[in-house]
């Protein structure tokens, strides 16, 4: 029998390998409602801003603080209020011309990237304003088209096109993300990165839906936070080198199965507001003046968790 | 080396390329997986009338309880001895005489239904500064109620040693952690529920059944979009690893919803909510494919587009094509005012969300109003959404298959509330019908649904108007219901055959008020145009002006004024109605009232309107 020992060694041996590798495989695919944690993502804090606001507003002499309404129910396209209560008002009918806005990133020239959404209505322009990002100048407040792309198209099952930006101070680049192509079945949604200068593209990636972006630098590296327009979640995408390498990591739920995170803003050290809107690819209209729903998610490296608040 | 450790490294080697193919290969599994989750993941939305659920001894027992309290003039249900200790009895006494804790049970001299839902010792921790201060050598409670009418939780602690409330805080659009009494009224609902029942084969019993609510903190209620108050009972089926989530509707005491799912940790209640069950549920089953309906000889197919509402296709009567197409594409609202000099349109106006469209008239009124798409709740660009699934529900003489469409916030004002209806009649004759069920922006508000309806009476059709005989239309035109003051029968205005066969066809008859559903005509607009794909066989996205009533929107397509003479032809009903807020006339209306038992009801004026089509014997 001694002769024999080789082969019932190898055989045992190979019996817990296959052990091991179905508890492993089993448990590497196995479905996860529940929200993951994000180790990982390290501790972050509210970095030095490198933008500036418009410099067309010096010239006019209004006076700073200054709101970006693109809240689009008294003025189309973009409007900047300002004064005691931000009681006055600068909206030149031309900054309605692109018809309405959904999101706005500015730069380190005090540009504003804007970024466009179809809102209760579909006119004959709609869809194809929804191909552009524009910017409305620093220094004359001309408002253009910025970029246009051509990939992109929205259309009656799905008039969203490109849906949110963010500017990165790091390397001074634009994320833009488009949700046209997506469907009910699957996300085909596209992050592009951007070089501002050359108005080229640095790098498309497609499968995820994202309502809104937010680079992020971190104690472990950098990340593009991403507010999915699918579900009710946060996620984070490593930024290596400048270019997206990984998927997207859910890092949190919020409550409520109907919302879906809209902005995204660091508001200190291991803290981002997080505000919520409800979203299913159609113009649903808001009919409250209670159309956004604010929460504190707060990183607790503690107990390795995030801590949801919602504000009141 | 000897042969049999040649043998043991063959084995060795050959065991670990295959663990290797094995491990990766995830895709295929994974798939699997998931798809057997998809099939567990099933939703089920109720078909039953609310009505059912009224006998249920504990439903009875908690309205009576409520109707009792409110003739006593008192607002609050006190929670029963047994869900309170002494010190929460005594809190119970002192808040039911508070003024601040009761300050918002009464609207308009009407008392509004509250329920104390729990009280308990307070949390010391939880407090403020003050009320530790208070607190910790004392015993506090902390006692919640909520308002059934405004939905609001208002929160109080309670000095029970001195007698004295301590604070008192109100949670707008928040809902409490429910009473045990409440918890067995869900229940109990959900043990009855004739769903429920076909899903588990079986009457389940009360012990199938946990109580998984909302426990610990403020939550948003998982249905009619966090304004109602309810929960979520679950029933475990261990031996399939999967659990029957139930919502329960307690504002309004009925199943809304459920949906099967993986029985784990991590699928809890606050997870489902009525709206993205019922927006999955519809998408699935009746925006991604067409559902066939066989009935009292009718056959036919049904969807919901993007935004022309619920659509019949192919329909049959006893084997012979009756319909190609029968939709709703649009509804036209507008309303009427004085001042036109003074109207400001150098910016948009927008209205609960809508872009709102000004039409100047000769007599220095204007119009304005918008457009209503309806479609489907996901991927579509309307603005009403569907409410629940299409609904078949049985008539006297056949069957009508409706689909509600309403805004959330219906019949709060500038909210509307749609159906679309197909009534389909046992002697072969049907109806294409539109329902407004208000409540709109005013008193004042003028409705055009357009209809777009497609016969199948053959590649070739011709159609007639009565004049005193029938007149053929040769050339694409419009005309209007209430300029005929002849009638076929006294009810025919119109007709339409096939051109090969004169016996094959149907007579339409316009709602001049004759259906007794206290309608007041259709006053419409009838075009009949050439059948063109691109004209309203896809989903239609807006059809023409909101206000301009001399222009519903299908003129556009008469503009070529081609023949329609043996051609395919479709027809476009418009009719234009009025709605009425005068009491006792009310028509096209909704509003709300608080009820004998302080609840909130809705009252319903529907106006229908939409022609009936007769065969020709």
């Amino acid at each position: 029998m001694r002769k024999y020992a080789p082969i019932f060694a190898s055989l045992m041996l190979l019996a817990i390998v296959v052990a091991v590798a179905v508890y492993q495989k089993n448990k590497a695919v196995a479905p996860t409602d529940g929200e993951e944690k994000s180790a990982g993502l390290g501790v972050f804090s509210s970095s030095a801003d490198c933008t500036r606001l418009p410099q067309f507003l010096g010239r006019l002499k209004i006076p700073q603080p200054v709101l970006i309404d693109l809240s689009q129910k008294r003025f189309t396209g973009i409007a900047l209020h300002y004064g005691q209560n931000y009681e006055e008002t600068l909206h030149p009918e031309v900054w309605g011309k692109y018809e309405h806005f959904g999101t706005y990133a500015l730069n380190e020239q005090g540009d504003i990237y804007l970024s466009p959404t179809p809102f209760i209505s579909v006119r004959p322009t709609t869809f194809d304003l929804q191909k552009n990002i524009y910017k409305l100048d620093s220094k004359t407040g001309a408002l253009s088209v910025f970029m246009r792309f051509d990939d992109v198209h929205p259309s009656a099952s799905n008039p969203y096109g490109v849906i949110s930006l963010a500017y990165d101070c790091e390397d001074q680049t634009l994320w833009v993300s488009a949700i046209d192509e997506t469907d009910y079945q699957s996300a085909k949604g596209v992050i592009y990165h951007i070089a501002p200068d050359a108005k080229k593209i640095l790098q498309s990636v497609q499968g995820f839906d994202a309502l809104t972006i937010l680079p992020l630098r971190t104690g472990k590296g950098k990340f593009l936070l991403a507010g999915s327009a699918r579900d009710n979640a946060l996620y984070a995408i490593a930024i290596t080198a400048g270019v997206l390498s990984s998927p997207p990591r859910k890092l949190l739920e919020l409550p409520a199965t109907n919302e879906r995170i809209r902005k995204i803003r660091i508001t200190g050290n291991n803290q981002l507001e997080l505000q919520a809107i409800s979203f299913s690819y159609t113009l649903l209209a808001q009919s409250t003046s209670r159309d956004r729903t604010y929460y504190d998610a707060t990183w607790d490296a503690t107990s390795s968790e995030w801590k949801m608040e919602k504000r009141e | 080396m000897s042969k049999e450790a040649k043998t043991s490294i063959a084995i060795l080697v050959a065991g670990l390329l295959l663990i290797a193919l094995y491990w990766f290969a995830p895709e295929k599994t994974a798939q699997k997986k998931q798809a057997s989750i998809t099939v567990e993941e099933k939703i089920i939305l109720p078909k039953n009338a609310p009505e059912v659920y009224q006998d249920i001894p504990e439903v009875q027992s908690y309205k009576k309880d409520i109707r009792e309290m409110v003739n006593r003039g008192e607002a609050v249900l006190p929670l029963q001895g047994r869900e309170l200790d002494d010190g929460a009895q005594k809190t119970q006494e002192i808040l039911l005489k508070d003024q601040e804790f009761l300050k918002d049970t009464m609207q308009d001299g009407q008392i509004l239904h509250n329920d104390m839902m729990r009280i308990l010792p307070a949390i010391v921790s939880a407090l403020d500064a003050d009320a530790k201060q208070v607190c910790q050598p004392h015993a506090c409670y902390q006692a919640e109620k909520y308002n059934f009418v405004t939905n609001v939780t208002t929160r109080a602690i309670v000095d029970v040693r001195n007698a004295r409330v301590l604070s008192v805080q109100r949670y707008q659009n928040m809902q409490p952690d429910i009473s045990l009494r409440l918890a067995r009224i869900a229940r109990a609902i959900a043990l009855n529920a004739p769903e429920v029942k076909q899903e588990l084969g079986a009457k389940p019993s009360v012990t199938d059944v946990s109580m998984a609510n909302v426990r610990g903190a403020l939550q948003e209620s998982p249905c009619e979009n966090s304004a109602h108050l309810c929960v979520a009972p679950v029933f475990a089926d261990h031996s399939r690893e999967r659990a029957l989530w139930a919502i329960v509707d307690l504002t309004e005491l009925k199943l809304v919803a459920a949906k099967w799912t993986r029985l784990g940790k991590t699928t809890t209640p606050a997870r489902i909510s009525e709206r993205s069950l019922q927006n999955r549920y519809i998408m699935e089953n009746y925006c991604q494919k067409n559902t066939i309906l066989e009935r009292n000889g009718w056959k036919l197919s049904y969807r919901l587009t993007g935004s022309d509402g619920l659509e019949v296709i192919d329909v049959s009567y006893q084997g012979k094509p009756v319909l190609t197409s029968a939709k709703i594409v649009d509804w036209h609202v507008s309303y009427q005012q004085e001042g036109a000099g003074q109207l400001d349109t150098t910016t948009e106006t927008y209205m609960e969300g809508r872009r709102v469209e000004f039409v100047q008239v000769g007599d220095g009124s204007y119009f304005f109003g918008y457009n209503d798409a309806m479609g489907c709740p996901m991927f579509s660009t309307s603005v009403v959404l569907p409410f629940n699934a299409p609904q078949i529900r049985k008539l006297d003489n056949g069957f009508v298959l409706m689909q509600d469409y309403r805004n959330p916030k219906w019949p709060m004002a500038c909210n509307y509330r749609y159906e679309n209806r197909f009534e389909f009649y046992d002697d072969g004759s049907f109806r294409v019908a539109g329902v407004n069920i208000g409540r709109g922006c005013g008193d004042n508000a003028l409705y055009r649904p357009v209809m777009r309806i497609d016969m199948a009476l053959g590649d070739r059709e011709k159609f007639y108007t009565y004049e005193g005989e029938w007149k053929q239309w040769k050339q694409e035109r419009m005309g209007r219901t209430k300029d005929a003051s002849l009638h076929e029968e006294s009810k025919y205005l119109y007709k339409i055959a096939s051109a090969t066969d004169s016996r094959r066809g149907y007579y339409i008859e316009p709602n001049k008020g004759q259906p007794h559903d206290e309608s007041r005509g259709d006053n419409a607009r009838i075009f009949a145009t050439r059948f063109k794909p691109e004209e309203g066989d896809q989903d239609l996205l807006t059809l023409g002006s909101c206000c301009d009533l001399e222009n519903d929107g299908v003129e556009r397509y008469l503009e070529d004024n081609e023949s329609i003479d043996g051609e395919n032809i479709v027809l476009w009903y418009v009719p234009r109605v009025q709605n009425d807020a005068r009491e006792g006339h009310e028509y096209c209306w909704a509003d709300t009232a608080i009820d004998a038992s302080g609840n909130l009801v809705v009252k319903e004026w529907p106006c229908v309107v939409g022609p009936k089509f007769v065969p020709i014997k």
